[in-house]
């Protein structure tokens, strides 16, 4: 993969990249062996993409994301990722109960890589695009799931990152957060960010992205256009089922 | 809600140093003329330190759920906890002087030019030491355990309650190589002016360097793989 003539405009890289979990220290389960949850995973994804990642449960899809955000260490295996990577891989990760929603701003804010200074300049814009003006200096745990979710992608989108990483939150919204991260979406397609998320409504799917991956096995199963891995993935999807 | 919110700070050191002043003052033959103004800059230090440790120690469990789900410098869980008790014990210790101007014998007031020094030493052993037990545990769960153990313990092996010169020979020397006695000892010397151990100032300097080191390295080495292991 080197000396890519478009190497600059490769936002993120994985040359054969493996994870391996090994046994848990002290544990009385016998015969645990090292689990291989990314097997060779080689892809390319480009600066304004916007990437679909579907595959059935525990066939590393949550593994990438964390390896390409940072938080979990690839084991073998070569990982590039140029930019700054904001993660939203669950709600209220870093939300703090009995902080007040602006405080919990800040924080987030400053957790997702922005400075204080940057938060608290788009402090108001993070507000007003998250709709709840009148709740933000209550505590946290007073929110509902809906305005929670919210407030993290309201904050999570403005820590202004070159790649956004979503898992799994379009499931939890109501249909008006849905018209918003569509609006989000669009948005982020004018302003070439790199966009990835790992999803199980595949209806939504073309919507927001034009290539899928599929991942199966911690392998990369199939890669191109969203609604041809689509239409295979379901196709494969219906022959399990019927099989069972 | 907390109504007393603030004021826990002070509470619970005075309260603390009145119930051991009490007791220990018929227990000790410490030669002093106030057993109070003995024992509280020692436990000022000790309650820091060792509230310190044993939260950061199962700190990385604590917060798994951030560290699984985000990616940001892993220390700032650690070094906050070390600043929110630094806060607390400067001001119990302010609270201390002010007493002592007030109700006790004079203060030396040109021996407090150390305590910025004393504080930077008493942080980085405790930063260290917490780097240590918190990542140690993340692998290791028993850490936690043994540094609730392990706490006590030191407790009595560092000259807070008593003074040195009161033990026999082979308990003293054994007292001089742990390396909170010198940072008690100092700030004692700061407050009533008992002396302080020359051994014990340059054994605790290079305890604390390798601790902080050791610790450092433990925690840059272990951290990447934190989310393996949570």
């Amino acid at each position: 993969m080197t000396g890519s003539k478009k190497n600059n405009e490769v936002h993120i890289q994985l040359a054969e990249v493996f994870k391996r979990y090994s046994p848990v220290v002290g544990s009385h389960l016998r015969n645990q062996k090292t689990r291989t949850v990314l097997s060779g995973v080689t892809l390319e994804i480009n600066k304004g993409e916007r990437v679909g990642l579907i595959g059935s449960n525990g066939a590393g899809k949550t593994t990438l994301l964390k390896v390409i955000a940072g938080i979990s260490k690839i084991s073998t295996g070569k990982l590039v990722v140029n930019g700054r990577v904001n993660s939203l891989m669950e709600l209220g990760a870093g939300f703090y109960p009995d902080l007040t929603g602006r405080e919990n701003i800040l924080l987030n804010g400053m957790l997702a890589g922005a400075s204080r200074k940057e938060v608290r300049r788009s402090m108001n814009d993070i507000i007003k695009y998250s709709g709840i003006e009148k709740f933000i200096d209550y505590p946290f745990y007073t929110y509902s799931a809906g305005m929670k979710l919210r407030l993290a992608f309201s904050v999570a989108t403005h820590a202004s990152p070159d790649i956004l990483l979503f898992d799994e939150i379009v499931a939890m919204g109501d249909e008006k957060f849905i018209k918003t991260f569509k609006n989000y979406f669009n948005r982020v397609l004018k302003e070439k960010k790199t966009v990835i998320f790992a999803t199980h409504v595949l209806t939504v799917l073309p919507l927001y992205c034009e290539r899928v991956i599929w991942m199966d096995g911690g392998k990369v199963r199939m890669d191109g256009k969203a609604s041809e891995v689509i239409a295979k993935y379901q196709k494969e999807m219906a022959k399990e089922i019927d099989r069972d | 809600m907390a109504i007393f919110g603030f004021a826990w700070i002070f509470i619970n050191p005075i309260i603390q140093m009145l119930v051991m002043g009490f007791i220990f003052q018929f227990f000790v033959p410490v030669k002093t003329a106030n057993y109070f103004e003995f024992l509280f800059p020692g436990l000022l230090v000790w309650n820091f330190f060792s509230y310190t440790v044993l939260k950061n120690t199962p700190i990385f469990i604590g917060e798994r759920a951030l560290l699984k789900k985000a990616n940001f410098p892993k220390e700032t869980l650690v070094l906050s906890v070390v600043i929110v008790n630094l806060l607390n014990f400067l001001l119990a210790l302010i609270v201390f002087v002010t007493f002592e101007w007030l109700v006790l014998s004079e203060v030396h007031w040109w021996r407090w030019w150390l305590l910025p020094g004393i504080m930077v030493w008493l942080t980085v052993l405790t930063t260290g030491l917490s780097l240590l037990f918190s990542s140690l545990n993340v692998k290791w769960r028993d850490v936690n355990y043994g540094v609730q153990a392990l706490m006590p313990l030191w407790f009595y092996a560092t000259p807070i309650v008593y003074s040195i010169d009161l033990l026999p020979k082979w308990a003293a020397n054994f007292v001089y190589f742990n390396p909170m006695t010198a940072i008690v000892e100092i700030l004692r010397w700061v407050v009533i002016g008992t002396p302080v151990g020359w051994v014990s100032i340059w054994v605790s300097l290079l305890s604390t360097l390798i601790i902080f080191v050791l610790g450092w390295i433990v925690f840059k080495n272990n951290s990447s793989y934190f989310d393996d292991w949570l």
